[in-house]
């Protein structure tokens, strides 16, 4: 049988195509994450760890305490060479030819040339006292004289004057770029105010293996508040510290990983399916010639496997080439995630084309146990053209409405109680279901959506909406792989819609105001007022009077007074700042808490002066939720504080562009700068924007990556639609013969493209988006009102994408159709 | 287009009134070199109106390929082919195509009738395909001619062989082409199938003056034929005029078959 599975898989490469590209593509995907992100581990271990990594063992102390007295101890064991004591401070230096002074984190260098880590772009470590090695963030040349202010202790400041002996390149550490960094004698260290060293280095003696040095040290110590480490175990701790939230991500990479893998098993087990229906006759054959069963399905497996292990060999070469670009161009770039050169971790390559065998393997399983079914006399009769029905259909359909109704269940529970972890389950039990049904599902929608086609489209449009239907299961798998990519993608689109209008609402009500200018000192110049309404891109401005009260504890507090009407014109939101009228007091919570004063209290406030005699007031409380001083009308605060002067001016802008109004807090801060210098502008605006950018950013990834998923799906349509071409090479013969140009005839694959497609990113769009809100719902329940948002434009793209994605799909397929011949037909 | 009406040395009279299709100096070669096969090899020949001629010849005579470039399915390596006044040889894909759908009619051996469509759409979906309604009085009476009036919502695999052969002489008839070409009609049939549609064949041209050329192994077939032409290697081999069983085996051991 091997001889007979040889020539199989050599006669039928070209129709494997398809599976091998689904496969490579999600294989590439799974390996380029794991390749990353071992990358970036171990970035980050040749840079946060690089001091440990030459290091046989690590004392740190856990309690803060000093280890100096342990260096003599440590020193003194046989198994060690020698002891590094870190020392470290930080100072400000100021660089010959630049202004000003920068920050310098200061470490201390080890004596001992085995624990001296630090790579030299140039120049030397220094050798002692008046010498210093900088990083290259410190912007300084060896041979520079910086001027370096220490503290000691006590805070009592030094001046003293240090030589760049040499720089140091602290490549691939995430953090070299944040501050420059300084590498200098113990001795030096301690003049600049080290503290005592809480972590010592040992280097081990010649023939000595580090977890000999480790437990030699751990015994040394004692039984104290230190942790003893091998060099490389405390390199991991420093490494996973830095990293834990570029693990999260790729656990998140990782499930959208699992998503296209999911998608590609489904291409796959509806390429197989085809292939081995296409090829009933010649495996009915065999079985006539004297194959067994048992021969039959070995043959198919075999196939599956050989294909799976080809593709997925060639998808982890891919996916290592597609780290490696990823790699180069974060690199190159001023990316925040650390990436330098590439690790290929040995379980990467292993686990994509394990990944990627397994799923062809598994996804071939059901298609190969139909196709030894076949009855060897198969062979003999004519293709039977009547679908079946089968008992797994039944089956599938129980099993899909026992998970979906639970989870909807769950779903309806977890918007209701505003749990996301009580909704998450749910969502995912519910999709596993609708994934099922859409088995059943989609055929008839299918067929719905042909009928009304083939009133627009004419002949070939109803031929078409026959053929989408005629083999509901291949429709069905087909459909389903696209449906699950543009379901999750839909999903994610409407869920940050509302996340964002969601957001937007309550930092409207946490942020009431656009731009808030105020002075430092308290007082603005009341010509300011007028000039910031006249500025560009300015609505409306609200005057804040700042003055001084007195509570009822007796003790003066700061009070702001403010025109109830014009205020509010100029604020986004009242819900958080309510704003008083005569006779009221809005005060926030930690001062009504203070004051021990609950709403609908009355409340007496004197005079803030004590020089100026003022008689008391009472108003009504009213407790806000904000986080501004009292507030009070404008004109009882010129009562009780008639020394009081415009403190803030709020504005609101106009527009809803970000950008412009980006713009206009600009034009502002010029605006206020040039009237008074001891102002400061605050765009609450921008912040609303760098929520919107931050959001924008995450969608686009996870659109990026379901888009993948969507990808193979495509894959899938194109493939089914070949091998219909294949199979339909005699109708498409008849057809032509009959009348159909060639023109209609690529027509006719067009429309059956369009119609699963399309179908798919409907039922897709209408599942996620459903998905979506719920998500969104059950997600921001927890933190208050939520506000339900659907991006129509974004749906109607993924839709229309889908669609035109699937016509292209329908291409090639379509122009191998159209030039078969009438002939065909007859010469079958 | 004009049909050339002078005599042209080595090709038969131009268009005789009654000539439905004709072929002149039909060549037809498969491949290149050393291993091409020559299916036709120069064959002159005219199918009058009204008139059943059956194209005879052992396998590999060249008879598939011969009805094939008839009707347009297939393009000539050389030579002409006139349907009534319009020279096929000198259209391309697309106007070929159409008028396959308006003006010639087809029945095959196997495979005739789209699995997804019911009888009565196969039978319209030529005339459909080229924008027109069909008649529903000659719909009415072509249907009830071949005895399918209670299968028309049947899909093909839901027909006997006789029935669905009878759905393909329906779609090929109901056009009123100017001629209806059947290869093997009745290879898949049984003797009693196969004897129906072939007495349907006939009467229509009978009953409705239709013109129809089959092409066929069968003797027996033949004879319901008005005339048989015969063909061997490529070339006519003589023909026959209100043929037999017997006379058609005789003629066809004499061409060594």
């Amino acid at each position: 049988m091997r001889s007979v599975l040889l020539a199989q898989l050599r006669a039928h490469a070209a129709r494997l195509v398809a599976s091998t590209l689904a496969i490579v593509i999600a294989v590439g995907f799974v390996v380029a994450t794991l390749v990353l992100n071992a990358t970036a581990r171990s970035t980050v271990l040749e840079a946060v760890g690089a001091q440990y990594v030459g290091a046989a063992a690590v004392v740190t102390s856990t309690d803060g305490s000093s280890l100096t007295a342990d260096v003599d101890a440590l020193s003194g064991l046989g198994s060690v060479a020698a002891v590094a004591p870190s020392y470290e401070t930080s100072v400000q230096a100021g660089v010959p030819g630049r202004g000003g002074s920068q920050y310098l984190f200061v470490e201390s260098v080890a004596d001992d040339a085995a624990l001296r880590w630090q790579r030299m772009t140039e120049g030397s470590l220094p050798d002692g006292p008046g010498e210093v090695a900088v990083s290259e963030r410190a912007r300084a040349e060896v041979g520079d004289v910086l001027s370096v202010t220490s503290y000691d202790q006590n805070g009592e400041e030094t001046a003293s004057e240090v030589t760049v002996t040499g720089i140091v390149d602290l490549g691939g550490d995430p953090q070299a770029g944040l501050y420059g960094r300084a590498f200098v004698t113990a001795d030096q260290a301690r003049q600049w105010g080290a503290i005592d060293p809480v972590e010592l280095r040992i280097a081990a003696a010649p023939g000595v293996g580090d977890e000999q040095v480790r437990s030699d040290a751990a015994t040394a110590v004692g039984d104290r508040q230190v942790e003893v480490l091998t060099g490389t175990e405390r390199a991991d701790e420093a490494a996973a510290n830095m990293l834990g939230n570029a693990m999260a991500l790729t656990a998140v990479l990782l499930v959208f990983g699992t998503v296209a893998v999911v998608v590609a098993g489904l291409v796959i087990a509806n390429t197989f399916a085809v292939l081995l229906a296409q090829r009933t006759r010649e495996l009915a054959l065999l079985r006539c010639v004297g194959a067994t069963s048992r021969q039959v399905r070995r043959s198919v497996l075999g196939e599956a496997l050989a294909t799976g292990l080809v593709s997925a060999a060639i998808g982890a070469a891919a996916g290592i080439g597609l780290a490696a670009a990823v790699s180069a161009l974060v690199g190159g770039a001023d990316a925040p995630i650390p990436l330098a050169g590439l690790s290929v971790p040995w379980y990467a390559p292993l686990a994509g084309v394990l990944v990627g065998t397994l799923v062809t393997f598994l996804a071939a399983l059901a298609p190969a146990r139909a196709a030894t079914r076949v009855a060897p006399l198969a062979a003999l009769r004519p293709v039977d053209q009547a679908p079946l029905r089968s008992r797994a259909g039944i089956l599938r359909l129980v099993l899909g409405l026992v998970l979906l109704l639970p989870g909807i269940g769950l779903m309806a529970l977890g918007v209701t109680a505003g749990d996301v972890l009580i909704a998450l389950p749910g969502g995912v039990l519910s999709f596993l279901g609708v994934v099922l049904l859409a088995q059943r599902g989609v055929p008839p929608v299918v067929a719905a959506a042909g009928r009304l086609a083939g009133r627009l489209g004419g002949v070939p449009a109803r031929l078409a909406a026959g053929n989408a239907t005629r083999n509901p299961r291949r429709t069905a798998a087909t459909a389903t792989a696209l449906l699950i990519g543009v379901t999750l993608t839909s999903a994610f689109v409407v869920g940050a819609a509302s996340t964002r209008a969601t957001a937007q609402a309550g930092l409207a009500a946490e942020f009431p105001t656009d731009v808030v200018v105020e002075g430092f000192t308290g007082d603005l110049p009341a010509t300011l007022v007028s000039t910031l309404t006249a500025t560009e891109g300015v609505e409306r401005t609200a005057s804040v009077l700042a003055g001084s009260v007195t509570g009822p504890d007796g003790e003066p507090t700061g009070a702001f007074g403010v025109d109830r009407s014009e205020a509010a014109a100029a604020l986004r939101s009242t819900e958080d700042l309510v704003l008083p009228g005569p006779g009221q007091a809005s005060v926030p919570e930690w001062l009504a808490q203070t004051w021990g004063v609950a709403d609908g209290d009355r409340l007496a406030l004197g005079g803030g002066n004590p020089d100026v005699e003022v008689p008391a007031r009472e108003f009504t409380v009213r407790v806000i939720d904000a986080d501004n001083p009292l507030l009070l009308d404008t004109a009882e605060l010129r009562t009780l504080a008639p020394d009081a002067t415009l403190g803030q001016v709020w504005v609101r802008l106009a527009g809803s562009d970000p950008e412009q109004q980006l713009d206009a807090v600009d034009r502002i801060t010029d605006v206020v700068a040039e009237t008074s210098s001891d102002t400061q502008v605050t765009g609450l605006v921008a912040m609303r924007a760098e929520i919107d950018e931050i959001l924008d950013a995450l969608l686009l990834v996870v659109t990026g990556l379901l888009g993948i998923a969507v990808v193979i799906a495509l894959i899938g349509v194109g493939n089914t639609l070949a091998l219909s071409v294949v199979e339909r090479r005699q109708e498409n013969g008849l057809l032509r013969a009959l009348g159909l140009t060639r023109g209609q005839l690529r027509g006719l694959l067009a429309w059956e493209a369009v119609l699963v497609a399309g179908v798919a990113a409907v039922l897709g769009v209408l599942i996620g988006g459903a998905y979506g809100l719920i998500g969104a719902a059950s997600v921001l329940g927890e933190i208050g009102t939520i506000v339900l948002d659907v991006p129509w434009l974004q749906i109607a793209v993924i839709v229309v994408v889908a669609t035109l994605a699937g016509l292209l799909a329908s291409v090639l397929p379509a122009r191998r159709a159209a030039r078969t011949s009438p002939v065909a037909a007859i010469a079958a | 287009m004009s049909v050339p009406v002078m005599t042209v040395p080595g090709e038969p009279p131009a268009a005789p009134a009654g000539v439905a299709v004709r072929a002149a100096g039909l060549r037809k070669t498969y491949g290149k070199g050393e291993t091409a096969v020559r299916a036709l090899a120069g064959v002159d020949v005219a199918f009058a109106r009204g008139e059943f001629t059956a194209i005879m010849g052992p396998s590999g005579s060249g008879k598939s390929t011969l009805m094939h470039c008839l009707a347009g399915l297939d393009t000539a390596s050389a030579g002409q082919v006139w349907l009534g006044d319009t020279e096929l040889t000198a259209l391309h894909d697309d106007s070929l195509t159409a008028l396959r759908r308006q003006r010639i009619g087809f029945v095959f051996q196997a495979f005739n009738l789209l699995p997804v469509l019911p009888a009565r759409e196969n039978i319209v979906l030529p005339m459909q395909l080229a924008g027109q309604r069909p008649d529903p009085v000659w719909f009415d009476d072509v249907v009830a001619r071949l005895g399918l009036r209670e299968r028309l919502g049947h899909r093909p695999h839901e027909l006997s062989g006789g029935q669905q052969q009878r759905v393909a002489i329906a779609r090929a008839l109901l056009p009123r082409p100017d001629v209806v070409f059947a290869d093997e009609p009745t290879g898949n049939l049984d003797s009693r199938s196969g004897a129906e549609v072939l007495g349907l064949l006939r009467s229509s041209v009978r009953e409705t003056g239709q013109t129809v050329v089959m092409v066929t192994h069968d003797p027996s077939a033949a004879a319901y034929a008005d005339r048989v032409v015969l063909l061997a290697d490529g070339l006519l081999a003589g023909e026959l005029t209100d043929p037999t069983a017997e006379s058609v085996l005789d003629a066809l051991r004499g061409l060594g078959a």
